[in-house]
């Protein structure tokens, strides 16, 4: 039981880690400037520098926080206001933000204190990013909660719909292990199956996911460091031509001609969860939820939701331009020149079922849960257009579209140099911001720009969700 | 307290799996028969049958009561088998392929009652097609023909044509009776003529080589709702609105977790004779092995909502939906694999699992590459664990002093449950409700029974 656990500094096999890190920056490794760099952790990313190419280390930390909501909320039943959260943070004026109160993950980077971040949790949690065949390791650090220092909950990290599991990996506290405050756990992977999955803590899983500890894994393919046999080339993420595709959704054998192609050059992970705000609030006031009352205020898009969708990523640790959204990092805006192809990775853990819509453009979907969309007899492909994605709690749906024609009318059909397209949920209500009139919830958009569109306005993508 | 009192169940629990364990229930299965499997298996799918080739059976709508994991009760109507005690759902009814099935309906509750048999063709009453009743005023009353209240009795009869998973329920006032429990299972077995002759314990689930499954690994999973304010109001003969229907518990085969994962008929459970346990031991690269076959799951979901269900430990191969395989119109394998299963209203859906020790993990030969847990520095989460104390499958360990271990003999344990996590609940506490367990013993010979 935790509450008699000791309060502890970060382990010496933490602390190498850590150390490791910052060994590699000192050495005058390349960093990728914080305009750009991404809350999520990949392969290339320098805080893997020095690591052997086939290994990767992510560091993680679990710990609670707050994060802003546009729109509003009536007052219950009872006259209480639970949105915004009175114990919330406020801005230079003493205003009171629009915030809610949220568990959650956040990237440990190089030669910081795990425990420094607690308190600094973001929504959704860092995007995580790996290869087929390599192998993984996921340092998790539970650093306590800055709101409730009466609340001992433990956290874990279970990557759902890791195939062969042992429980020890799991995640599951019942079934194996969990990690207490102050403490950490590494967790080993050997990921065979390329694909888009999720993680999450399921310590307390029915309020610790809906708290907001909940992300995106995904594996990419061999065929991405390969190519194929039938000519497709080594993609960009692996160090391919400029002229190749930046990677490919599965190991798809088909030329990059053929309609079946799961090449891409642009990807986005549309992280899908939602906000009962009563919960929130009731966490952070030291009060219960009776989970049989659960009921969604707010729809959540990658953390935010429209408009705060279409803001630009940023990095956690560095106050952006638009500092309300800081611990919610991770854009949903899409961009494409005409006929580029677009994989988008579309995952939900909130407790209710989406349908994710894009109107005017068709949708192929590749892959669900993890798995190619292709004949157990003969490998042909089984995938299929649609301009609708239904998908349950739990679930993941990769579709790729290509970018349609540009309208040709003059600064696009937005005046800005672009078409606008709408990604957004078929379920009105989730196209809300709580109670507040107009446009909010689960929504982005998608813009169309002309093939010859300069670098400068619109740069090849090499990270996801930029 | 409701902690406390799951806590005790769960010990009672534990006690129960090592009496299955003393006894050797689980060993030995692969030369039976289905039928003679079903009628000793502690887990897995616990069969009614009938003669052979025509078999009739008496099903009797009553009403009784279940127990809840939190310490409450719920009023219920369902199907009993013949004069039996009330049991939810009703008895698990399996036919063969070809059969001509004889259903009686009696019914004692004190309103008219049907069943219902959605995916199943040319259902008859008197020799003509089962049919939707109206009143002299022309409204309609049933779907389908009923048996009258206290009672009256009605008799159905149809050609079990082909195999698959099937559901049968109350086709009269369904929002009401089906939710009070009024439902069950068919399962028909394919005829296999012509197939690949198969080893010991191996059997089809459908008319096609790609569906073997090992037989003592078959399991069945009706989930619903339950709202017990609806139980309530029938059992006190009050008005109920099914537009305010607001479920509080979540149910896999007429009990929530941890009942769930209880022996089929546990005598704590003396009306929720199903469990819905799984058992398995890893893939076996041996053509003669049965466990060279997946396990098969048939779900059912009988309530009003969709069920996103998720089984940890790995994907499932879906091969059949609402009683057909699936196959293209030129017979070709549509099966696919999925980590998650939305269950929607009414389907019904066969799975295949299989758990493959991928990595082999292994003290000596391939240790886990990083430090081993310091367990006083972890968190065993109220003291209990399904844990081994090893990561290794079929290794015990030390576990910290105080801490209550469920592990017979190093097995894994893999959590299936509904990812709506509301759903994964009693009323308000987690860790419950549409929720149960796969257990994976290590490769026989083991030390597990």
């Amino acid at each position: 039981m935790n509450e008699n656990l000791p309060p502890r500094k970060v382990s010496r096999r933490r602390f190498l880690a850590v150390g490791g890190g910052a060994m590699a920056l000192a050495a005058g490794m390349t960093i990728i400037g914080p305009e750009t760099i991404l809350a999520y952790s990949n392969p290339s990313d320098v805080r893997n520098a020095g690591l052997p190419p086939n290994t990767q280390t992510i560091n993680l930390t679990a710990t609670d926080g707050w994060i802003y909501l546009p729109g509003s909320l009536a007052p219950d039943a009872s006259g209480r206001i639970v949105f915004p959260d009175p114990l919330g943070p406020k801005d230079a004026n003493n205003n009171l933000l629009q915030n809610v109160y949220i568990f959650g993950f956040r990237e440990v980077p190089a030669g910081v204190d795990p425990l420094s971040l607690k308190g600094q949790a973001q929504a959704s949690a860092p995007l995580l990013i790996t290869d087929e065949g390599r192998s993984v390791t996921i340092n998790l650090t539970n650093a306590g909660l800055q709101v409730r220092p009466d609340l001992v909950d433990s956290h874990t990290v279970h990557w759902h719909g890791f195939r062969n599991a042992i429980p020890l990996f799991d995640g599951v506290p019942e079934m194996s292990i969990a990690v207490p405050i102050g403490r950490d756990f590494t967790y080993y992977y050997e990921p065979q199956d390329p694909g888009t999955y999720m993680y999450h803590c399921h310590f307390e899983d029915v309020e610790h996911v809906h708290m907001g500890m909940t992300g995106v894994i995904f594996v990419r393919p061999k065929q991405n460091t390969t190519g194929n046999s039938s000519g497709a080339p080594i993609a960009r993420y692996a160090g391919g031509a400029a002229s190749a595709p930046l990677g490919y959704a599965y190991n798809d054998g088909v030329a990059l001609n053929n309609p079946l192609s799961t090449a891409y050059d642009r990807e986005w992970s549309i992280f899908l969860s939602e906000v009962w705000a009563k919960a929130h609030y009731d966490d952070a006031h030291i009060q219960v939820s009776d989970w049989s009352d659960f009921h969604s205020d707010f729809w959540l898009m990658n953390g935010r939701c429209y408009p705060d969708t279409l803001e630009v990523g940023s990095d956690p640790n560095v106050t952006p331009a638009n500092p309300k959204l800081q611990y919610q990092p991770i854009s949903s805006l899409i961009k494409a020149k005409e006929g580029e192809k677009v994989l988008l990775r579309i995952v939900s853990l909130g407790y209710t079922q989406s349908a994710m819509t894009v109107p005017g453009i068709d949708l192929r979907v590749v892959g669900k849960d993890a798995v190619y969309m292709k004949s157990k007899v003969d490998n042909t492909s089984t995938s299929y257009l649609t301009n609708t994605v239904y998908i349950g709690a739990g679930e993941a749906t990769d579709v790729i579209f290509t970018a349609p024609a540009f309208s040709g009318i003059s600064g696009g059909t937005s005046g800005n140099g672009y078409d606008t397209y709408l990604l957004y949920n078929r379920d009105y209500s989730n196209s809300t911001s709580g109670s507040a009139a107009g446009y909010g919830g689960q929504m982005t958009e998608i813009r169309i720009y002309p093939a010859n569109t300069s670098a400068t306005i619109l740069p090849a993508q090499s990270q996801p969700n930029t | 307290m409701r902690l406390a009192q799951i806590k005790t169940r769960i010990r009672g629990l534990s006690l129960a799996l090592v009496a299955l364990v003393m006894t050797g229930l689980v060993a030995g299965l692969p030369s039976q028969s289905q039928e003679a499997f079903a009628a000793v298996n502690k887990t897995g799918v616990v069969c009614t049958t009938g003669a052979a080739g025509s078999p009739t059976f008496n099903l009797t709508a009553k009403s009784g009561y279940i127990s809840l994991p939190d310490g409450n009760t719920a009023f219920m109507w369902s199907y009993a088998n013949g004069s039996g005690t009330f049991q939810l759902p009703g008895p698990v009814l399996c036919v063969n392929e070809g059969d001509n099935v004889t259903i009686v309906l009696n019914n004692t509750l004190g309103e008219d009652t049907s069943i219902a048999f959605p995916a199943l063709e040319n259902v008859t009453v008197n020799g003509v097609p089962a049919q939707p009743q109206f009143d002299s005023g022309g409204n309609l009353t049933s779907l389908t023909n009923v048996a009258t209240k206290s009672g009256g009795s009605v008799t159905y009869k149809f050609l079990a044509n082909q195999p698959g998973t099937f559901v049968y329920q109350s086709g009269t006032d369904q929002g009401k009776q089906i939710n009070m429990g009024l439902f069950g299972a068919i399962i028909v077995r394919p005829n296999v003529t012509g197939l690949p002759a198969l080893p010991s314990g191996v059997g089809y689930a459908y008319k096609r080589a790609d569906s073997a499954f090992n037989l003592s690994n078959e399991y069945i999973m009706i989930t619903s709702e339950l709202d017990p304010d609806l139980h309530q109001a029938v059992e006190r003969n009050q008005a109920y609105d099914i537009t305010k229907q607001h479920p509080r518990y979540w149910q896999i085969n007429g009990r929530s977790f941890p009942d769930t994962i209880a022996d089929n008929g546990a005598a704590w459970l003396s009306t929720q004779p199903y469990g819905s346990m799984v058992r398995m031991q890893p893939y076996n690269t041996s053509l003669t092995s049965p466990s060279h076959y997946p396990g098969l799951v048939h779900y059912i979901n009988v309530g009003m909502l969709n069920h996103p269900f998720h089984p940890h430990g790995n994907h499932g191969r879906v091969i059949g939906r609402d009683g057909r395989a699936l196959a293209s119109p030129g017979n070709e394998d549509l099966s696919y694999e999925k980590y998650l299963i939305l269950l929607g209203a009414g389907q019904t859906w066969d799975v295949t699992y299989q758990w493959t020790d991928v990595s082999q993990w292994n003290p000596a030969t391939k240790p886990i590459p990083v430090t081993v847990p310091q367990q006083q520095n972890l968190t065993f989460k109220d003291g209990v664990t399904w844990y081994s104390g090893s990561p290794y499958l079929g290794l015990k360990d030390d576990l910290p002093t105080g801490t209550t271990s469920y592990n017979q003999c190093g097995e894994y344990y893999q959590v299936w449950h509904s990812h709506a996590l509301n759903e994964a609940a009693n009323y308000d506490l987690g860790f419950g409700g549409m929720f149960t367990l796969q257990r994976i013993d290590p490769p026989s010979p083991n030390t597990c029974s």
